[in-house]
């Protein structure tokens, strides 16, 4: 020790023995992370807020205070009504269609057959295609006059004079309030579904293989596995799976924006969509910001959810 | 700076004359075709050498424009030592792209829009100047365009217009002569009842959008202004609830009704488009970019399309107007670093407006008349069109679209308020709802109202409209 001492002169000693301390270090090193938070998360969110209770406008940024008038303003008009509906279903419904579809693509795909790697790479397909351009190839798919869709349903005698789509030669998928609001759904559950299969399926090879055997060997057959064992096990990875999802459908305008412009009639507007339309395109930024607010009740109880879920499993 | 002394203390180089009186002359032996001469270059009025200029704007619906465009402003920044850059994006793309200049403080020098943003105006360099430079210049700008770029309240120009794009009906010829209108409908009656004709005697439907989309919004001012109605009236009050709007609210329904399909609910900009080119449509509203599309893509598609003037409602041939379809109007942000850099190539563009004109396949039309002399004259251009139209008189309707084309928000100003209306899809939708069923004539306006009160109520609030008395 009394090398060291004289080998480093005090005020070196004493950094040192300031590092050393875990009331200094710790909050140091967490200090990237918390600028990081605040520079990308707490700035914008604060921001978001003073524009929402100010009279903000694209074209003249000064914040003049005005309260919760425009939350009040934007709750009366029948658009926000519309959009807020609709953010809640689409998110909804299609988080069950996701469970539901993830649970069965995660067991077939975690059994052993021929081509596994190519299905594996098909499904996961829509998740690595950015939403733009997959919105984009919907939009043609789904196109009112030449959709390739109404094109096989026609070949097929299902679409047309007499047949059960008909009796008109298109199915309009975007210009009907119900196939539009459809479509939407469907592509959100295009999108989520293979995060949250491969999500699932690394829940399933987590589950110990003496489980399985143990439940091979007492004889429960294929239902009573998965109803007893294999749900049970996984409900917290699908928890996961779910709450990332609802995040991405919850919060996505992409969709929307592309394919039907919030149309017919804004039957298919979210609160994303409408926060853009009003605050940049119609210029009322701080109406645009209180629309967006009324997405964060839900994806902080959201992150709460997944905090919590997270600490458990540290725990467990 | 050999070659570039002013003459005549007129701020004209004896070179820039030398070059125009040259191609005077050779425009003059050029007969009916449109008379663009070589690019003029004029002194700048001030030192700009060793400035920037960062040009953001649309890609243009002819995009032989934008090859052009980008050449255009490398020469005349090589000429005065000017950088140059300009970045094309979607039209649809440029509010976004504005909002986040504004917001960042910083980007471009000069954006072009073709939609009057008056909500922007706060944020962008008056434009007073350049207007009275640009008249004393060519002449007096066109009344539609300093509607569409001059808010009367704050007594400012948010933007400079340059010119616009008329939005004449597009109509299959052989459809309705068959329906017994061989030089198309006249009339919103007629429109019914040949669309109807057309529609059940030979299948094909005509194509008037009700989707949140900026064609629907123009189709749906134009139908409300047709029947004496408005959104606001001339000083910036709401008037949109009116028996005029109600009537042609149901009227677009009996249209519907009887020659369109559900398509036109969920369209985008470019679906009318798309569907004249394919020859499916019997009658559009839309500029000639659709048919010059057809011109290379479909050729004989393209033979039978021809063109219509705005047709005539209950209210009178004095209403049957029509919102440019493109309004090319010119901002600069405050945040611009160079803007004198950007007035001077205003100055230039304007000047060489015929090439303009021409590059755009007479897309763009001027919005200083003087700039493209032989445009709408007996014998020129538009009677014997340059770009391979048959019969070459094709776009002889355009001839009068100064006369029939207005502004934005007509007949008050393109105010901040009619922007928002117009980026809430609440007139399309107004005719929508009626057109599906979901309420009568008279509850779709009044749900339009209440839409609309709230918006010219928050804009007054702000200073940045008139009206409210």
């Amino acid at each position: 020790m009394s090398t060291i001492a004289a080998a480093h002169p005090p005020e070196i000693r004493e950094r040192r023995y300031l590092l050393d301390r875990e009331g200094v270090l710790g909050p140091l090193m967490l200090l990237p992370a918390v600028v990081y938070i605040v520079a990308l998360v707490g700035f914008p969110l604060g921001l978001a807020i003073a524009y929402s209770m100010s009279d903000v406008t694209v074209g003249d940024q000064g914040l003049d205070w005005v309260g919760f008038r425009n939350f009040v303003d934007v709750a009366k008009n029948g658009t926000f009504q519309k959009a807020l509906r609709n953010t809640f279903i689409f998110t909804l419904v299609s988080q069950v269609l996701v469970l539901t579809l993830a649970n069965i693509l995660a067991l077939v795909l975690s059994a052993d057959f021929k081509g596994k790697r190519l299905v594996r790479f098909l499904v996961l397909l829509p998740w690595t295609t950015p939403i733009a351009l997959g919105a984009i190839g919907w939009l043609w798919l789904l196109d009112p006059v030449y959709s390739p869709i109404d094109w096989v349903l026609r070949q097929v005698n299902l679409l047309g004079p007499g047949t059960i789509f008909g009796p008109r030669g298109n199915m309009y998928w975007t210009a009907k309030a119900d196939l539009a609001q459809l479509s939407v759904l469907l592509i959100h559950t295009w999108r989520t579904l293979p995060l949250a299969t491969v999500i699932l399926l690394a829940g399933l090879t987590a589950i110990p293989q003496d489980v399985k055997d143990a439940a091979n060997v007492d004889g429960a057959g294929f239902w009573r596995q998965l109803i007893y064992i294999r749900i049970p096990l996984l409900l917290p990875i699908m928890a996961v799976a779910t709450l990332f999802g609802m995040v991405f459908t919850f919060t996505d305008m992409t969709v929307v924006y592309v394919l039907t412009r919030g149309g017919p009639i804004d039957n298919t507007q979210v609160l994303a969509s409408w926060a853009y339309f009003k605050g940049i395109e119609g210029g009322n930024l701080a109406q645009g910001a209180a629309i967006a607010m009324f997405l964060f009740p839900v994806l902080a109880g959201v992150a709460v959810l997944m905090l919590r879920m997270a600490r458990r499993t540290e725990t467990t | 700076m050999r070659g570039r002394t002013p003459v005549w203390g007129t701020g004209i180089s004896r070179r820039t004359l030398l070059k125009g009186t040259g191609a005077a002359a050779l425009a003059a032996a050029m007969g009916p075709q449109l008379k663009a001469r070589a690019t003029t270059f004029q002194t700048p009025t001030v030192n700009i050498s060793g400035t920037e200029l960062k040009i953001l704007q649309w890609s243009h619906f002819v995009p032989t424009y934008d090859t052009w465009f980008d050449n255009f402003v490398k020469e005349w920044g090589t000429a005065n030592g000017v950088t140059t850059t300009v970045d094309h994006i979607n039209t649809a793309d440029v509010p976004a792209a504005i909002a986040a200049e504004i917001s960042a403080g910083q980007g471009h020098d000069l954006i072009e829009h073709i939609v009057p943003v008056a909500q922007y105006g706060p944020a962008m360099l008056d434009m007073t100047d350049v207007v009275q430079e640009m008249t004393n210049r060519h002449g007096p700008q066109l009344d539609l365009a300093k509607r569409n770029s001059f808010n009367p309240t704050t007594n400012t120009y948010y933007a400079f217009n340059h010119g616009y794009a008329p939005d004449p009906a597009n109509y299959r010829k052989s459809l309705w002569e068959q329906a017994g209108l061989p030089n198309g409908p006249a009339t919103f009656d007629e429109l019914l009842e040949g669309g109807g004709k057309i529609m059940n005697e030979q299948g094909v439907q005509m194509g008037i959008g009700m989707s949140n989309e900026v064609d629907s919004n123009m189709a749906a001012q134009a139908m409300m202004w047709a029947f004496g109605g408005a959104v606001q009236d001339e000083n910036e009050n709401v008037v949109i609830n009116s028996p005029e709007t109600i009537a042609a609210v149901e009227y677009m329904a009996k249209l519907f009704e009887t020659a369109m399909t559900p398509e036109v609910f969920g369209w985008t900009a470019a679906s009318n488009n798309q569907l004249m080119i394919a020859g499916q449509a019997s009658y559009i509203l839309n500029s000639i970019s659709a048919y010059r599309t057809a011109q290379a893509d479909q050729p004989d598609v393209a033979k039978d399309v021809f063109f219509g003037t705005p047709l005539v409602g209950p209210a009178g041939p004095e209403r049957a107007l029509a919102h440019g379809h493109a309004v090319f109007n010119y901002m600069i942000p405050k945040h611009s670093k160079f803007p004198d850099t950007a007035k001077e190539f205003l100055f230039h563009l304007v000047a060489n407006y015929d090439q303009a004109a021409n590059e755009s396949k007479l897309y763009n039309f001027p919005a200083f008349p003087s700039t493209v002399p032989n445009l709408t004259q007996e014998g020129g251009p538009l009677d014997n069109d340059p770009f391979g139209s048959e019969p070459a008189n094709k776009l002889a309707p355009l001839k009068t679209a100064e006369q029939w084309t207005t502004n934005l928000g007509w007949p008050g100003p393109a105010n901040p308020a009619i922007g928002e209306v117009f980026g809430s899809f609440i007139l399309p939708n107004m005719m929508a709802r009626t057109a599906r069923g979901e309420m009568s004539a008279a509850e779709s306006v009044a749900k339009a109202e209440q839409d609309t009160l709230p918006i010219f109520e928050k804009w007054r609030s702000q200073g940045l409209i008139g009206g409210g008395q």
